[in-house]
């Protein structure tokens, strides 16, 4: 039994640890990130489409591609249009879903979804992509706290001024960052419809977007806590799949709904008992960049 | 006049340009300009009365229905718009308006089912439950920005999902599921009693109930509220500039308590009116993101009281009309598409202020 919870964990996973670290280089680099959902829905339904036409590895780029894309408009309205953040990012959320829906009608004459694609393929039983998500943490940790780009990074999101007073352009450095957050949340999106499922659906991402933000609050926007509290939120829903076939009798005493509010409910805690201003959240977070400010 | 067309620029360049983009959208799909005209008219016909028919002799059914439709869903969207509207205007972003929805909604079916009572008595006291429900719901972010900080984007969010989940994959699934005879078991609550049900205003023939007096009276005063009471203007004191208003000796948390209290008040009405004037029991799932279509709302109405109204009214009628696109080939959620991209390009506010400094310079020649 053991082993296949691990098994579901390893498949079910990745799109959250993708999606949360994402949504933590955008905020480390201080840029509000809630349009996570709308991102992982571009690329689930870029790379289902994609991959009718070509080979479906090729089909997850262009699903990355599709997050990058989106995550991109919300960068140029944030960083170049100055808006706020928040909205920009529940826009977004909101025109994918529409979005999603028209294009399904009109390419797919289907409300559902996609026609079947073939999965991505397995080595040692998984999908190549879990294997990353199990490196990509590390690496992004890396990045962010040894390199000179990750210094910048979090610089930016602290006080964009003193990286500007270095020579570094801010508006640059902050696009970059969520271009590349969208990446991840549409390569997140991807590993749904290719690997965990074989065809984009209509109710994805289905909230795990929301999920991957409560993640990144709850690993305290660091990569790696992030990535921890993906990994720890998507063992909790397999534990609680894997009960409902295995002990029926104990979803009676606590009900599947409890346990489904339990990864907001314990972020909502972990933020409910922190001493008020011990926040770790970047300092600039959710502030247009203002070059004449001092 | 002037400065009031100048702060709803955005907002109606936002709507036109997003009209006209996806018009075009339908004209490259679905195969030529006609089509596309026909789609349109035939939305604005489902939207807002088919006037052609009934000067062709038809029924007053053919426009009755229609706005019956119209602002059944224009009352839910005005009220989850002045929700997040209000807060706004204290400089707080309730994205929770869902969650306080489900919980007003929750509310507003079990006391409709529980209790018996005169209808105006009862419908009244679905209205305080859910309203109190609502309030309730917000109360929890407001002390967490205001004793430690926590930002309500975040909490509001957690939220959300806390209330969907333990209502939807919970409560009414469980405990609170309807009683079922034979065969028949669904989820949902039970029905509510009819002495709960808002009044129709049309008789039979069109689902136009009492809901949207209730919205329009909501904004008329939450309008006068904000713009003629003390009360109004230190909530926009504070939006505008916290540290301003505190210095003034205005009492910054107290209003962040108030505003969010009356937020998610508005929230919970508008569950009550799902309930109570269509649905008539809470459903196994409510389905649609009501309370991010009231996040679009107020930012398309400008955080004005009345600007959400009109905005409401219009997408309530496109939503209601969107039905009949599915004729030629559209999806229905088509309107929603209209609305997501009149929300982006009104996020785009720099734009649109440089544009409308050309348009209509203001004065002093700035």
């Amino acid at each position: 039994m053991l082993l296949a919870l691990l098994d579901s964990v390893l498949d079910a996973a990745p799109a959250l640890v993708f999606a949360a670290i994402g949504a933590t280089l955008s905020e480390r680099a201080g840029v509000v990130n809630v349009g996570v959902e709308g991102m992982m829905r571009a690329g689930a339904f870029g790379a289902a489409a994609a991959s009718i036409l070509m080979p479906t590895p090729l089909g997850v780029l262009v699903g990355v591609a599709a997050g990058a894309l989106v995550a991109a408009l919300h960068a140029w309205l944030c960083i170049h249009g100055r808006s706020d953040q928040v909205v920009s990012g529940m826009a977004i959320n909101l025109v994918m879903l529409a979005l999603g829906q028209f294009l399904l009608e009109a390419a797919f004459s289907s409300p559902a979804g996609t026609p079947p694609i073939e999965q991505l393929p397995k080595w040692l039983g998984h999908s190549p992509l879990t294997w990353l998500a199990i490196v990509l943490p590390f690496v992004v940790h890396f990045a962010v706290t040894r390199t000179p780009w990750g210094l910048r990074l979090r610089a930016v999101g602290e006080k964009p001024q003193a990286v500007a007073a270095m020579g570094v352009r801010v508006t640059r450095l902050r696009f970059g960052a969520v271009v590349l957050s969208g990446a991840l949340a549409g390569l997140g999106g991807a590993q749904l419809s290719t690997a965990v499922l074989d065809r984009f659906e209509n109710h994805m991402p289905a909230g795990l977007g929301f999920m991957a933000v409560a993640a990144m609050v709850f690993g305290r926007w660091t990569p790696l806590g992030a990535a921890g509290a993906a990994l720890f939120f998507a063992f909790g829903n397999a534990l609680r799949i894997s009960l409902s076939s295995s002990a029926p009798g104990l979803l009676e005493v606590i009900p599947q709904g409890v346990l489904l509010a339990l990864p907001y409910a314990l972020t909502l805690v972990v933020l409910a008992l922190q001493k008020p201003g011990a926040s770790r959240a970047p300092a600039a977070l959710g502030q247009a960049y203002d070059p004449e400010l001092r | 006049m002037l400065e009031s067309l100048r702060a709803a620029l955005p907002s109606i360049g936002s709507i036109l340009t997003s009209l006209l983009g996806c018009f075009v959208a339908v004209a490259v799909l679905r195969g030529g300009v006609d089509v596309a005209i026909d789609a349109f008219l035939a939305m604005c016909w489902g939207a807002f009365g088919d006037f052609p028919k009934f000067f062709d002799g038809g029924a007053s059914a053919v426009l009755l229905r229609p706005l019956g439709e119209s602002a059944t869903k224009a009352a839910l969207l005005t009220l989850t718009g002045l929700s997040v509207a209000v807060a706004f205007r204290v400089g707080l972003f309730n994205i929770g308006a869902q969650g306080q929805l489900i919980v007003g909604a929750l509310a507003a079916a079990v006391v409709g089912a529980a209790v018996e009572l005169p209808s105006p008595l009862h419908v009244t006291l679905c209205l305080l439950a859910s309203a109190t429900a609502g309030a309730l719901y917000a109360l929890g972010p407001a002390l967490l920005k205001r004793y430690r900080g926590v930002h309500e984007v975040i909490s509001t969010i957690m939220l959300n999902w806390v209330a969907l989940m333990l209502v939807e994959n919970w409560l009414v699934t469980g405990p609170l599921r309807a009683v079922t005879t034979g065969d028949n078991s669904i989820a949902g609550t039970a029905q509510i009693h009819e002495s709960a049900e808002l009044p129709r205003l049309a008789g039979e023939v069109s689902r136009l109930n009492a809901g949207i007096l209730l919205a329009i009276a909501a904004a008329i005063v939450l309008w006068l509220w904000l713009s003629r009471f003390v009360g109004g203007f230190e909530w926009r004191a504070i939006g505008a500039t916290p540290a301003a208003a505190q210095a003034s000796g205005m009492n910054v948390g107290r209003s962040f308590i108030s505003a969010m209290l009356v937020s998610g008040a508005l929230a919970g009405l508008g569950g009550a009116v799902l309930i109570l004037g269509t649905e008539q029991r809470y459903p196994a799932t409510i389905g649609a993101p009501y309370g991010f279509d009231g996040i679009a709302m107020a930012l398309i109405g400008n955080g004005h009281p009345l600007g959400v109204l009109a905005s409401s009214l219009l997408f309530g009628g496109l939503r209601a009309g969107g039905t009949r696109m599915q004729l030629f080939g559209v999806h229905k959620s088509f309107p929603e598409l209209i609305q997501g991209l009149a929300l982006l390009l009104v996020a785009a506010r720099l734009v649109w202020m440089k544009l409308s400094n050309r348009l209509l310079p203001p004065k002093g020649g700035a």
